[in-house]
């Protein structure tokens, strides 16, 4: 059986900042200019909000932001773990909470400097031994040197070309097709900055076998969203973006991104759990997608996602990339807003923005006849996944 | 014009270049005990060198001497002063003591380029025959400021057959001059400690095991079933009891990645880290060390090693294991450009640089004098360049079987083998004709690359 709230609640505002490198302003700042954006796109009044969805590893407090924005009272307030694994399950909170009538007008947002303040790809050498569970997890990774986001996606990475002959270069195809759509986007921070697989191959390494350009940016920055019931949405100005259906996903053996403990490590099981709930609440299947937003922070795990969701057969997503499929004009267009690599790194949550506009319309490379769009979030944490549908 | 020289003081030492010296005559014949001696301390066991029947029964049709040793026959060893002929009159020798006289008093060789036209047997003398072929204008170096100079040597028998050639560089320098000296052991102490693990109730067992020496798995006291990470609770089968057994230490490399950027202050580029498969069946995190990260395989067998970086406790790190000897020769056909040679760490002990020393009768002080050593600059005795043949040599054959010919080993040796190291040699195929065979080898320290050699072998050109 299917969840109840499939298909019944929408996306109805987006807002962001502006996407840099150093916004120059403060994290509540960003939230409460994001948050501001999204309830105006929505056409709503901050006192119209009575929920609020963030991530656990959001700096801001829900009443700093409700106070500044002149949200009076909040019915529904909570937060969603694990990093980017986060993202689309901030919406499928939120979608459950306006659903089930916990509250109305739901925001969500996420709002950071990570280049300016708090970097994640400086590594984590500095952490105090103390005997907590988080401490003790990187316990058996740090005193080796493990010690950054792109050195524990390079492991998986390593696996998978070693079992599947992927190479670098079709890690680079995934950089090349974002940085293409980022080059139409006067948004993203390489506008009209193309790459080239060869630009790719002579970037600097940054673990082996990454290099610089498999790594998405640092960015400061904010991205917000208001949810509300389908049948509130029909009343706001935006033509509604459906939540299809939303969905969480953590599965065996699962660890924090190091789940190398597992029989295979070149799948994300996670996310074919949330692929089955997807495809079984919207009765609909890869054919039925026309594009994608495929977290990206590091591209080779942009390649088992193409086959958790069925796009293409395990172990065949270089050859499904070499054939041109992900690109503007190709099969399934992925990351047309550039994603993290090309437009900025907002913990995924810029893409769901690009999945709303791909339904509205209005995506600067729109794909044609976009009815629905899959969004995804962090791989190799638990992670979520949702499918935005057009009403018509 | 360096300030340190007389002006026209390269320009005397090449006044030499051209001249044969006189033909020396080795002071003992090609013998089993210095062949058995060797391979003794070169770990070199291809029968072909020791094992009389066998050697009858192979292409050679008795003992022959290894290769690498050519030059090794003709070395004065420790003969006494004044009892060889007159050195003065030899090119070579006058060089290096001009150089000695104007205070470029150490030495170490660079390069060797060794072309074997037919092997040595016992009872072979060997007469060689040397002319200097380049003396280099004054270079700074890593050692030191100093000169290469270069020699090449004519070998031939009793008979006059020209058995064997050699090209050979070494530098002689002024001690105390270079980088090199200096730098070393100073740095590890300055590096900061690693990060530490969080040791909970749950996972101290671990983390005591190799303080005890030994790598623990934790082992379900009902279901028998082992968990890495450790669990308060067996998934399997519910029970708390959860104990632990000692792992075997074998493993594979599941994966691997080096991390380069941002660089870590405590960790010691390059580095490898690895997801080690142990064959009881876990995973876990751990360096491979003792290696070039560039010769790091999935699936290449390792072995734990636990050790005391800059940790404050012991960490359970892996490395490369010596591949078994081929007993059987390859054929030419069965070998393919691009082939990998399984890695082979070899431990470098004061015994091995010493032994290897004496049986190449290479006494140079810096090869087993560690007194003598560090009064001419360096922290500690070093391997000299016959060993490094050797080894190399050794590794090839030890890889293409007991009856592959070496044609042919050219080598240029980067940073010394000191003692308390390892050295792992890599290589690959680099040309594979009518079993005519190219293989490129590395050895790599801690410090870096010791040696990068070329070899070429003969085999069996097709197998049967």
């Amino acid at each position: 059986m299917g969840m109840s709230f499939a298909g019944k609640t929408a996306v109805v505002g987006i807002g962001a900042t502006d996407f840099s490198k150093n916004s120059g302003r403060s994290t509540l700042r960003l939230a409460v200019e994001c948050s501001d954006a999204a309830i105006r796109d929505a056409g709503l009044r901050p006192e119209q909000i009575d929920g609020m969805v963030l991530f656990t590893v959001e700096d801001n407090h829900e009443i700093d932001v409700a106070r500044n924005l002149g949200i009076p009272e909040l019915t529904h307030f909570s937060r969603i773990h694990h990093s980017g694994g986060a993202a689309c399950g901030t919406l499928h909170q939120a979608a459950m909470a306006v659903a089930s009538g916990a509250c109305n007008y739901c925001l969500v947002f996420r709002a950071f400097n990570e280049r300016s303040e708090t970097r994640f790809g400086v590594g984590v050498q500095n952490r105090a031994p103390a005997p907590t569970p988080m401490e003790v997890d990187f316990g058996w990774s740090s005193p080796f040197g493990l010690l950054t986001p792109a050195s524990w996606v390079a492991m998986f990475a390593r696996r998978y070309m070693h079992e599947f002959g992927a190479t670098s270069e079709d890690f680079g195809r995934v950089a090349v097709a974002d940085r293409k759509h980022a080059a139409n986007n006067p948004k993203a921070h390489f506008y009209e900055k193309p790459i080239s697989l060869e630009d790719h191959q002579q970037s600097r390494w940054i673990v082996k076998p990454l290099h610089l350009l498999d790594c998405c940016q640092e960015s400061d920055g904010g991205q917000a969203f208001v949810v509300t019931t389908l049948e509130r949405a029909l009343d706001l100005p935006q033509p509604p973006a459906i939540i299809a259906a939303a969905a969480q996903g953590s599965a065996e053996d699962q660890q924090m991104m190091k789940s190398y403990y597992r029989d295979e490590i070149t799948d994300i099981p996670e996310m074919g759990l949330c692929a089955r709930q997807l495809w079984r609440d919207t009765g609909l299947g890869p054919s039925d997608i026309q594009t994608a937003i495929l977290y990206d922070h590091f591209t080779p795990l942009v390649l088992p996602q193409l086959e958790e969701f069925g796009f293409c057969a395990r172990g065949e997503a270089a050859d499904f990339i070499r054939d041109g499929n992900i690109e503007i004009g190709g099969r399934l267009p992925i990351n047309t807003n550039g994603g993290q690599l090309g437009e900025a790194y907002i913990h995924g949550m810029n893409g769901i923005a690009e999945g709303v506009r791909q339904i509205r319309g209005d995506s600067v490379n729109p794909v044609p006849g976009a009815q629905n769009v899959l969004v995804t979030a962090g791989t190799a944490v638990p992670t979520s996944a949702l499918i935005l549908s057009g009403s018509h | 014009m360096s300030e340190s020289e007389e002006p026209g003081f390269v320009a005397g030492l090449r006044e030499s270049i051209g001249r044969s010296g006189s033909i020396w005559v080795a002071r003992d014949p090609v013998n089993p005990a210095m062949i058995r001696h060797w391979c003794d301390a070169m770990g070199d066991h291809n029968p072909v060198y020791t094992d009389a029947d066998a050697a009858a029964r192979s292409i050679h049709a008795g003992i022959v001497a290894p290769p690498a040793m050519l030059m090794a026959w003709s070395m004065r060893g420790l003969e006494p002063a004044g009892e060889g002929p007159d050195d003065a009159e030899d090119p070579g020798t006058g060089v290096y003591r001009a150089l000695d006289a104007a205070g470029f008093t150490s030495v170490v060789a660079t390069n060797s380029e060794h072309d074997y036209i037919r092997y040595l047997r016992p009872g072979d003398e060997l007469h060689s025959s040397q002319v200097v072929e380049d003396v280099s204008e004054e270079k700074k170096t890593g050692l030191g400021v100093g000169h290469f100079v270069t020699t090449r040597t004519e070998y031939r028998n009793q008979h006059g057959e020209s058995v064997g050639r050699m090209l050979f560089r070494i530098l002689k320098f002024k001690p105390g001059t270079g980088r090199m000296a200096q730098a070393g052991g100073q740095e590890a102490a300055e590096r900061p400690m690693r990060p530490q693990p969080g040791i909970s109730l749950d996972t101290a067992f671990f983390w005591e095991g190799l303080e005890a020496g030994e790598l623990r798995i934790q082992q379900c006291g009902a279901c028998s079933v082992l968990h890495h990470p450790p669990m308060v609770r067996c998934p399997q089968c519910g029970n708390y009891d959860l104990g632990w057994v000692e792992a075997s230490g074998r493993g594979t490399v599941y994966s691997h990645v080096e991390p380069v950027h941002p660089a870590f202050a405590a960790f010691d580029p390059p580095y490898v880290v690895g997801l080690v498969e142990l064959e009881e069946g876990t995973r876990l995190l751990t360096n491979i060390v003792d290696i070039d990260p560039e010769a790091v395989r999935v699936g290449m067998p390792v072995e734990l090693v636990i050790r005391r970086e800059n940790s404050q406790g012991s960490l359970p790190l892996f490395r490369p294991v010596c591949p078994p000897r081929s007993e059987v020769t390859r054929a030419g056909d069965a070998v393919a450009v691009g082939d990998e040679l399984p890695p082979c760490p070899i431990p470098i002990t004061t015994t091995l640089i010493i032994s290897t020393a004496i049986a190449s009768r290479d006494y140079q002080d810096v090869h087993h004098d560690r007194d003598l050593a560090m009064e001419r600059g360096s922290p500690d005795i070093f391997m000299n360049i016959l060993t490094t043949s050797g080894l190399c040599a050794r590794y090839v054959t030890d890889w293409a079987g007991p009856e592959a010919v070496i044609k042919r080993l050219s080598l240029q040796l980067g940073v010394p083998n000191y003692p308390n190291d390892t050295m792992t040699l890599s290589g690959s195929v680099r040309s594979s004709e009518a079993g005519r065979v190219e293989v490129a080898i590395r050895g790599y320290n801690r410090l870096g690359n010791h040696v990068t050699a070329n070899v070429e072998l003969e085999l069996p050109p097709a197998s049967d």
